[in-house]
């Protein structure tokens, strides 16, 4: 195959790269055999990638250069690179959601919705790094090691989705499968200045997705606009007889969005003075452009880090009990039962996983059952009336992503209450089943990315992104890239 | 004093389904170990449980059955604890919303009165896999059994013997395998009961602290357990002792009892919602559709067999055991037989060789008509009862149509010269048991009456035969 005399500008969307494919500016398998690379180089540098998966890419690409040749394309994502989280099962290559206690692990099937894309001709070329079983905000507990932010090598990409939010943030053509159970796509994408965007629970099938906190886990998209993030969904949103919570009937109202609230518990103490200003920034931009703008309260909002901690803790403590050292999982030898789930447990899992399998434990167990996770139950009910009840006045509220810039690495790693604060403004749509979209909108004095995220009711998926689509043409925020970035 | 003894069951039934309850392995033990797992039921990581909505019906047909009322909303319920073959290391269980509340299981009392064991709850669970401890210490997990649908059915206390507690769960064991709920064999384990024994003075008293029998396999257990550990604890407390709220495992060769843990060291199963499986939603079309498909259930029948056709309720009882026997019985009457016939031949002969066999009715291998076509030749005279109770069993032996074994075999002889004779001949070679009879003893009748037989080749009609020879002797 002739070389090609040039491949679309790095910030280039999933939809521009297929604009030159289709022009024949270049093959898929130029594009993917380009990307390959930029995985081998600055993703392995950055700590993002753990798994390439060269041969089987290429040869994916060009069975769709034959396709677009025949005309016979499976779906429009066909001949676009794509990576999927440790955490979501793929029949080539691991499945160790960062964990030592699965290192190794193949799955040997797809998650539903990989095999959905690859349906569609979508090209697997990677498996990204995460927190460990998707707990973190930052990406330091991965087994595969930290990884950085392209924005500042020193700080944080975000976490748990903070390998597929740093190659979306420092590189476009190719869209990146992540998870978000309290935040963990949203977060990295505004620390990484990548569009992400967790659906609806129930709106993409789980089934693959190795589970943390099942009632709040989502997948979703990174990728660099809201654009590609909806043709993603597309693909892999709906039914599947293999996950009985997924949803059989998507609202599919494509009404625009007029009435957008500010959540005025995101622009409080606490929140970057920086972070505020570019949040409201971005309001005026859509009053501008004829979006109603108001202003809420939801009080419940002190009330959601608390209750998620609880929840999603719980619930994480009963899905990493099969991690045994009988079944599945790394074991390590010992003379007895009791002591061979011990030394499994402790050398498989690091200590943030290990924390929360204790609180988790803790907060279920009798006597404390009531005064926690009961609790924290009857506060969710009451979270997500609140959510409900404001967004029936509007059809979208606003807020920042993280009450702050990303911050160095190391920072607040030994500080589980300060990690746990990155959350504060992302556990609300997961308590509540809701939408968000994290966009970019901006960069503090430093220089590092400022994300906003919408929340929409249940099953406004597609309007929320539409509305991010059009947010996405009055600005530019999200073109930027990292200053030094080889074009 | 006298001690009145309260039982509590909770029965552990596998349903019959063709598949497991969360997925789509099969449902089948005997073949080799880990041969139907699949990454659902073996738990491994990123898979999810369906719920498999034949094991719904299975439930709510159990539950019409045990007449429960029927949750339209249940919810399914993690019980978290380690165990081996616990591969997710949780068992999804229905523990804060059950499907089924009430209902009671109709048993029979000792004294033959009818006795009604109320129930709390039915609720649907999947079953743990098999730990298989070799010799040389090593241990095997085989994941065959795991996620098998279960039902477990929790009764309320009841005062009763332990004999009426081994006929409360054969009585629900009947009825649960009659509407094909499930296959009900407890040495294959597919049916399984815990009994919670407690004492008290009088029926007046409070209930008495009670202790767990677990895993009991057979309904003798059940008996005898019941009775061990309740003169137990009767011995402990008339000698002013106490008892302790506790696990117990009953050892069968032993005869005994023994503590297993106490309440105290009871799991904390820290049981929560099961986050990913919905709500079951059971509407009345649903319980509807199912009671219609139901086969007529014992007790209809039973009226039927009683009141319609006047059996006695002894020769109910046996008829009534599996609903396949059932059926083969009606299968008699409809080939002609009367109700008493068919109740004499069904017990005497079908269920003598079924048991010689160790068969089911359903692996019999006489058909119901050529049965009826040899009672028939009985009841018409043609053959001797013993001739046709022959015939059946040379008809299992050799694996022949009854039917042709009776037309090859001559029938039976009543022409009055023929006999005269028999007699006759009889008579003059045996003159001195004919002597011992004119002198008052009749022992030898027997004797000629065999002679006689044998002399026939097996075909002179035999009360003909025997009033002719008797008659004859008294006027020689």
């Amino acid at each position: 195959m002739s070389s090609p005399q040039q491949y679309p500008p790095r910030e280039a969307t999933v939809q521009e790269a297929l604009q030159w494919i289709s022009d024949g500016r270049c093959s898929s398998h130029d594009l993917v055999s380009r990307y390959l690379d930029f995985l081998e180089t600055e993703g392995k540098e950055l700590g993002a990638v753990v798994e390439t998966f060269e041969t089987e890419a290429l040869a994916a690409a060009k069975l769709s250069d034959k396709r677009r040749e025949q005309s016979e394309l499976l779906g429009p994502l066909d001949g676009i690179p794509f990576t999927a989280k440790m955490n979501i099962t793929t029949a080539v290559g691991t499945t160790d959601a960062s964990s030592s206690m699965l290192v190794g692990f193949k799955a040997g099937e797809d998650a539903t919705v990989v095999r959905r894309l690859l349906a569609g001709g979508a090209v697997l070329v990677g498996k990204t790094s995460c927190d460990e079983f998707a707990m973190g905000a930052t990406n330091e507990t991965s087994c595969h090691g930290v990884v950085a932010n392209p924005w500042d090598r020193s700080r944080v990409p975000g976490g748990s989705s903070g390998g597929a939010a740093a190659l979306a943030g420092s590189h476009g053509w190719a869209f990146h499968l992540g998870s978000d159970t309290g935040g963990s796509i949203r977060l990295p994408a505004a620390f990484c200045s990548a569009t992400g965007f967790k659906p609806t629970w129930g709106r993409v099938s789980r089934r693959g997705l190795i589970a943390f906190g099942s009632s709040l886990d989502q997948i979703g998209p990174i990728a660099r606009d809201a654009s590609d993030c909806a043709l993603v969904l597309d693909c892999i949103e709906g039914a599947d007889p293999l996950d009985s919570t997924s949803l059989h009937q998507l609202d599919e109202s494509r009404d625009p969005i007029e009435k957008v609230a500010l959540v005025s518990e995101g622009f409080g103490p606490g929140i970057d003075d920086s972070i505020r200003e570019a949040v409201r920034a971005a309001a005026e931009q859509m009053e501008q452009h004829g979006v109603e703008i108001t202003e809420v309260s939801l009080p419940q909002l002190h009330a959601a880090n608390a209750c998620y901690q609880v929840i999603a803790t719980a619930e994480a403590s009963s899905n990493l009990a099969r991690y045994d050292g009988i079944h599945v999982g790394n074991r390590v030898a010992a003379d007895d039962l009791q002591l061979l789930y011990e030394k499994s447990r402790r050398a498989g899992f690091g200590v943030e996983v290990r924390r929360r399998i204790l609180l988790g434990t803790f907060v279920l167990s009798a006597g404390y059952r009531d005064a926690y996770y009961s609790r924290a139950q009857a506060v969710r009910d009451l979270i997500r009336e609140g959510v409900d009840h404001a967004l029936e006045q509007v059809d979208a509220l606003l807020l920042p992503v993280s009450p702050f810039a990303p911050f160095p690495i190391g920072e607040r790693i030994d500080d589980p209450i300060a990690l746990y604060a990155c959350d504060i403004l992302t556990v609300t749509a997961n308590l509540a089943g809701v939408p968000a979209l994290a966009l970019p909108c901006g960069f503090d004095e430093a220089g590092l990315p400022i994300g906003m995220q919408l929340m929409g009711a249940r099953g406004s998926d597609r309007r929320l992104l539409q509305l991010g689509q059009q947010w996405q043409q009055w600005t530019a925020h999200h073109r930027d890239l990292p200053v030094g970035s080889p074009s | 004093m006298s001690w009145q003894t309260v039982v509590g069951l909770e029965i552990h039934a596998q349903m019959a389904t063709r598949s497991k309850m969360f997925c789509s392995c099969r449902r089948e033990t005997g073949v080799d170990p880990n041969h139907n797992i699949c990454p659902v039921c073996s738990g491994w990581p990123g898979a999810l449980p369906v719920i498999n909505e034949a094991a719904v019906r299975y439930a709510i047909r159990a539950a019409i059955c045990l007449d429960c009322t029927i949750q339209r909303e249940s919810r399914f319920d993690r019980k978290n604890y380690f165990y081996p073959d616990l591969p997710k290391g949780y068992q999804i269980s229905q523990f804060y919303r059950p499907y089924a509340l009430g209902g009671a299981i109709s048993f029979e009392r000792e004294d033959a009165t009818a006795g009604r064991l109320p129930l709390v709850r039915i609720h649907m669970e999947e079953d743990a896999g098999k730990t298989i401890h070799s010799a040389d210490g090593t241990s095997r997990i085989d994941l065959n059994r795991c996620s098998s649908p279960l039902l477990e059915i929790v009764t309320e206390p009841l005062e009763m013997s332990g004999i009426e507690a081994a006929s409360c769960v054969r009585s629900l064991r009947d009825l649960l395998r009659w509407v094909g709920v499930t296959d009900g064999d407890m040495e294959k384990g597919n049916l399984r009961c815990d009994v919670n024994v407690s004492v008290r003075p009088d029926a007046s008293a409070e209930l008495g602290t009670r202790t767990e029998l677990k895993n009991l396999n057979s309904f003798v257990s059940i008996q005898r357990s019941v009775e061990v550990e309740s003169k137990r604890q009767i011995e402990v407390l008339e000698k002013g002792g106490t008892i302790r709220q506790e696990t117990r495992l009953w050892d069968q060769d032993l005869e005994v009892t023994e503590e297993m843990r106490s309440k105290e060291d009871s799991p904390d199963y820290r049981y929560f919602p099961e986050p990913d499986l919905p709500v079951v939603v059971i509407e009345q079309q649903d319980i509807d559709r199912e009671r219609q498909s139901l086969p007529e259930l014992p007790a209809e029948r039973f009226r039927r067999l009683v009141d319609d056709l006047g059996l006695d309720p002894k020769e109910a009882s046996p008829i009534l055991a599996r609903r396949e026997n059932c059926d083969f019985f009606f299968a008699l009457l409809e080939a002609g037989l009367s109700a008493a016939s068919a109740s004499n031949w069904f017990r005497g002969e079908v269920l003598r060789h079924l048991n010689d066999r160790s068969e089911r009715i359903d692996q019999y291998p006489l058909a119901a008509e050529a049965i009826a076509s040899v009672v028939k030749a009985v009841e018409e005279d043609r053959i001797s009862v013993g001739k046709g109770r022959e015939i059946l069993q040379q008809a299992l032996d050799e694996q022949r149509d009854p039917s042709e074994i009776l037309s090859e075999s001559g029938e039976q002889i009543s022409d009055h010269s023929a006999l005269v004779g028999w007699v006759t001949s009889v008579m003059s070679e045996n003159p001195g048991a004919v002597n011992k009879i004119k002198s008052g003893d009749s022992k030898p009748m027997g004797f000629l009456m065999g002679q006689l037989m044998k002399a026939s080749g097996g075909q002179a009609h035999p009360r003909l035969a025997q009033e002719l020879l008797q008659k004859m002797i008294e006027q020689d």
